[in-house]
């Protein structure tokens, strides 16, 4: 480079990463690359679709801390993530009430509000670990799902408020996004009335911020126990039906279809399965001989979680570790265990979660079409020196 | 000549300030990092696949899967459906060039 007049044109037209690779002097570039040798900071999320958002947080991050913070906490849209302003934002109650409703960001911010820690699960997490040769999903691998706070009224209180008419069923969530293409079906998720009035919530506070636009704000749903499809973002209206939507996201969507089944008849994704992830060790890491923790969390949809246990022979033994620490309804529980390795070895550990049912986790979940809720028995090979 | 130490900031601010935007972008503080490729590469279909695919979502949606033609061929007709132009030898051309790139996986 002659000197700093082109660096500086350089620096003005081009993007960093061809600063980096071509514009920079090669003083500044071998600086550049110290720098990233001394200081990488370990990805707390990948990026798996830049646009809409599908970010994953890593195993590393999430096994941080039992609410997951907010910045970290998994993102998964349908379409680009609208900009809606509060001040204008409405939401509407309509359909098979006797009190249609509209409100305000701030009257809905007026209902009585509670805070509840739930899990959520995007349904597709795990799809990229069965490999599938025809879907079109983001291959998600564990860190799709999250805990957070959530704080919001009861969706009940609102449906009271609207006075339902007896043939009310169902209630459909339908978002503000939309695909820039205005032949795609808008998102919409129905829930049966059920659930509706028992937990299922309309928040607008993650772990005691605002919720963030990624994340849905100003206003979302969150259905517990259910995997994230159900807890829909950017909600605007909510219209109670005498049954289930038959849109897209409800009909095709969000359905296992299983090898050589009918996709007409099958059944609809919705109560969580039972699940464990290892946090610590990371895959791959190499851990000081002696006593080894193993820690991650567990959970489940309703049925909750029984137990945790691990295998460190390939699944011929099982033997228990323990809860600890917070718990909630619906929500994870963090587990750890000891093991002792006196020399030096590779090690594979396995854990497998059992729900209230006795329903424990496959080694290997069964293949559905679009790969939804692979909850296989999770494997972490790490060294011990 | 420009003086070594200003062009070390100029540079190193020009870096940090790329790797702030990288990171940050959006919403909140975790690092990120991107997974699969975020452009489509050289190759015929590569101008079908960015007037196509990037209407709706970033390139990387596409580049991370591993499908058959079966698999690519109901994407494709998935996309026209909702909207997506294009003539039926562009749609085997980008077809041969998604396959091409994004084909099944080896099985080991």
């Amino acid at each position: 480079m002659s000197g700093r007049r082109e660096f500086l044109r350089a620096l003005g037209t081009a993007g960093a990463g061809v600063l980096a690779a071509q514009a920079l002097p090669s003083w500044a570039r071998a600086a550049a690359a110290q720098a990233a040798r001394s200081a990488p900071a370990p990805a707390e999320l990948l990026v798996r679709n830049a646009w809409p958002e599908h970010f994953e947080t890593t195993l590393d991050a999430l096994g941080r801390s039992w609410l997951t913070r907010n910045d970290r906490f998994f993102v998964r849209s349908h379409f680009p993530a609208p900009e809606i302003d509060p001040t204008t934002y409405t939401l509407e109650v309509s359909g098979l009430v006797r009190s249609p409703l509209t409100l305000t960001l701030a009257q809905v911010r007026d209902l009585p509000t509670i805070e509840s820690v739930h899990t959520l699960e995007c349904a597709g997490n795990g799809r990229g670990l069965f490999k599938l040769p025809s879907t079109s999903g983001t291959q998600w691998e564990r860190g799709a799902v999250g805990t957070a706070a959530w704080g919001g009224a009861r969706l009940s209180i609102l449906l009271r408020r609207a006075e339902l008419l007896p043939e009310a069923k169902a209630v459909w969530l339908e978002a503000a996004d939309q695909a820039p293409l205005s032949e795609v079906p808008k998102f919409l998720r129905s829930i049966p009335l059920e659930k509706a009035m028992d937990d299922t919530l309309l928040v607008h506070d993650m772990n005691g911020e605002p919720l963030s636009r990624l994340h849905g704000g100003p206003l979302r749903a969150i259905v517990p126990g259910w995997y994230g499809m159900a807890s829909t973002k950017w909600v605007t209206k909510i219209r109670v039906e005498a049954g289930p939507s038959d849109n897209h996201f409800m009909a095709k969507g969000y359905r296992y279809v299983y090898p050589g089944e009918d996709p007409a008849a099958a059944p609809p994704v919705e109560d969580v399965k039972v699940k464990s992830v290892i946090t610590r060790p990371l895959a791959g890491s190499t851990l000081a001989r002696g006593k080894v923790r193993i820690q991650g969390f567990a959970w489940a949809g309703p049925a909750g979680v029984r137990m945790v246990e691990i295998s460190t022979d390939g699944g011929k033994t099982w033997r228990p570790a323990g809860f600890m620490g917070d718990t909630a309804p619906l929500a994870w529980r963090a587990w750890a265990t000891e093991i002792e390795v006196k020399t030096p070895a590779t090690v594979k550990v396995m854990a497998r979660a059992t729900d209230g049912k006795g329903e424990a986790q496959p080694s290997q979940a069964r293949a559905n079409a679009a790969g939804y809720a692979n909850n296989s028995i999770h494997v972490v090979n790490f060294r011990v020196a | 000549m420009w003086p070594r130490r200003l062009s070390l900031v100029v540079a190193v601010g020009a870096l940090g300030l790329a790797a702030a935007v990288a990171f940050t972008a959006g919403d909140g503080k975790a690092t990120r990092r991107g997974v699969y490729p975020s452009d489509f590469a050289e190759g015929d279909g590569r101008s079908i696949a960015e007037r196509a695919c990037l209407l709706c979502h970033s390139a990387s949606l596409v580049t991370q899967q591993a499908k058959d033609s079966t698999g690519w061929e109901k994407t494709l007709v998935q996309m026209e459906k909702w909207g997506v132009a294009m003539t039926a030898a562009e749609h085997d051309t980008l077809r041969g060039y998604l396959l091409a790139r994004f084909g099944p996986r080896v099985k080991k």
